[in-house]
């Protein structure tokens, strides 16, 4: 049971952004998506969320191919954050968070619905701007909203043993530290509840003190994946990045994650 | 359950019944200026004697047979304009979206046009003859919106301007071409087609108003179900796509729809600007953005609306009439240019 590419390629005008990636996402583990500008991490994630088509190779939601899954049942086994568009009318916080709910709206589901939003609210602490306008929000506050809407996306009922995935396109941009920490305690929370999570994340200090597993890439290939430990080799990561990193275990780092 | 928690269902309570009531308001008002059109103009006829039946046989037939048949058609013509309005606007995400100002009801002109001018005369007698004037405005006015989806699709943010612009360039085409239509038209041709394009509910009979209502509600009943991802697509098409809604079978149900709706009314009442770009705004402003609330209240609004503003084209200079798309662009162009204002706040 995972989320997973399989040599998947991706080109688009004979330029190949993507060369024979294979990944795969697990229930209940962060995956930290790392690598330099261009190194085709967002193009993994669209992929694997299913907005592109692979040029060849195939994407799979719990062994299905996806190619076979309608595009509501995908909406069931994962959702997505990225960079989000303006808002152009005038939405409440509530209504954008409420978005996210995949279980339709006929008097039944209502209260379902209000427990679940509750919920939702109260675990991203934006329960202080439920009632605001969502164009009156900072850009900060605004991905926060976004955020909880895609945890609204994977709710289930208590009883159902379903797997749920979470793919996050550089989830902390905007976000001041405070948020930071607080949105990673969420993610880490979800990841503990049986979530599988996919981050993108520039920050390889962030990556190695919070994912399980890490997938370095580079020029749309994979070029190394395991535990941070694995992957992260100075040498690599040099040859990556194309500047001197080095790797030491500071006894004296300010750390607050 | 804490205080900030109580506060936010109450809220949402609160709002989902406001909602309710504006829209149970916006229905007793579509009813009331119905009832009153129909009862008053330059043939007086008392809501009293209808009621208990004592009404002559002359006022009965000036109710059934000219009367009612007007008032239908203006409720309907308003409601799909306003509701192709507010369902077109929040399809491109995009305020100024407008039946008439995209070019869509140019279109449907055009359409219009070419039937009444140079249409042989036994195709008009056939038995298809009252379901041809609004077949070829829906056929305008689908031309003329997949003209704009073939256009905008690939231009992503810059799809707002290109759009306004197309219609333009298609309200100037139509305008053209009815023009070339004129010049060749007989003098007979010419009187049906100058009276049309003036736009009148007038000289309508239930013959060519039982396939308008046929097309019209059918068009309403099919955008209806799309008000949830009407919704979902204001955070962005592949943001709509991920949430599980097929983003392009919902262009093709509104696009259709719109242009169905929009093409029968202008084929039986002409020309009518501005419902569409403002009926959904007054209905934003009333009771909120949600597309479920605002699909079935822009309806309402645009019908009660339409009404009122044909009573007024029939009553302010009895017993001849204004035309009605002259009362509506009156009130809608001052509006529109407000709205222009308005955009610098970027809030609708």
């Amino acid at each position: 049971m995972s989320i997973k590419s399989e040599a998947v390629d991706v080109s688009i005008n004979h330029v190949k952004l993507l060369q024979q990636l294979s990944v795969e996402l697990l229930p209940g583990e962060v995956v930290a998506l790392v690598g330099p500008n261009g190194a085709g991490k967002s193009t993994l994630l669209r992929v694997l969320a299913g907005d592109i088509t692979p040029t060849r190779g195939n994407v799979f939601y719990e062994r299905q191919n996806i190619a076979n899954l309608c595009i509501l049942q995908r909406a069931h086994y994962r959702s997505v954050m990225s960079q989000s568009q303006p808002m152009i009318y005038d939405y409440s916080v509530r209504d954008i968070v409420s978005m996210g709910w995949l279980h339709g709206d006929n008097e039944v589901h209502e209260n379902t619905l209000e427990l679940a939003l509750q919920k939702t609210i109260k675990k991203c602490n934006i329960d202080h701007l439920g009632n605001r306008r969502f164009n009156t929000l900072s850009g900060g506050e605004q991905k926060r909203v976004h955020f909880a809407r895609a945890l609204l996306q994977l709710w289930l009922p208590d009883s159902s043993s379903k797997h749920r995935y979470l793919l996050l396109d550089e989830p902390l941009a905007n976000l001041d530290m405070t948020h930071e920490i607080s949105m990673l305690g969420v993610i880490k929370q979800c990841a503990e509840e049986g979530i599988g999570v996919l981050i993108v994340l520039h920050d390889l200090n962030l990556a190695a003190k919070f994912a399980d597993k890490i997938v370095l890439c580079d020029q749309g290939k994979v070029v190394s994946q395991g535990t941070p430990e694995q992957v992260f080799d100075s040498e690599v990561l040099t040859s990556v990045y194309g500047v001197t990193i080095t790797l030491s275990q500071n006894p004296l780092t300010i750390s607050y994650y | 359950m804490d205080k900030s928690n109580h506060n936010l269902m109450f809220t949402n309570t609160l709002g989902y019944t406001k909602q309710s009531l504006i829209l149970f308001l916006l229905i007793i008002l579509a009813v009331f200026s119905a009832i009153v059109a129909s009862t008053n103009g330059s043939f007086e006829v008392s809501v009293v004697n209808l009621i208990r039946g004592s009404a002559t046989d002359l006022q009965s037939l000036v109710i059934m047979q000219i009367r009612l048949p007007r008032v239908i058609l203006s409720a309907l013509v308003g409601a799909s304009l306003g509701l192709s309005g507010a369902a077109l606007q929040g399809l491109f995400r995009n305020p100024l979206a407008d039946p008439g100002l995209i070019g869509v009801s140019a279109g449907a002109a055009l359409g219009a046009a070419i039937v009444i001018i140079i249409s042989p005369a036994f195709l008009i007698d056939s038995s298809i003859g009252p379901f041809l004037l609004p077949l070829a405005g829906i056929s305008g006015a689908a031309g003329v919106i997949f003209f704009l989806y073939l256009l905008t699709k690939g231009f992503g943010h810059q799809g707002v301007t290109y759009m306004l612009l197309v219609g333009i360039a298609v309200n100037a085409i139509a305008g053209v071409a009815i023009g070339i239509l004129t010049y060749i038209s007989s003098d007979a041709e010419l009187r049906t087609l100058t009276f049309w394009t003036m736009g009148s509910f007038g000289g309508v009979t239930w013959n060519l108003l039982i396939p308008a209502i046929i097309v019209i509600l059918g068009a309403m009943l099919y955008m209806a179900p799309a008000y949830r991802a009407l919704d979902l697509i204001q955070l962005g098409e592949v943001e709509a796509y991920r949430l599980g809604v097929d983003v392009k079978g919902l262009k093709y149900r509104v696009i259709m729809s719109a242009a169905a709706a929009v093409g029968a009314s202008v084929a039986l009442s002409g020309m009518i600007g501005f419902v569409g770009l403002v009926v959904p705004h007054v209905a934003r402003m009333l009771g909120g953005v949600s597309h479920r609330y605002l699909l079935p209240a822009s309806a309402t609004l645009g019908a009660a609306l339409m009404i009122s503003a044909d009573m007024l084209a029939r009553m302010v200079v009895q017993p001849a009439e204004l035309p009605i798309g002259l009362i509506t662009s009156a009130i809608g162009s001052p509006f529109f240019l407000w709205l222009i204002f308005r955009m610098k706040q970027n809030v609708y």
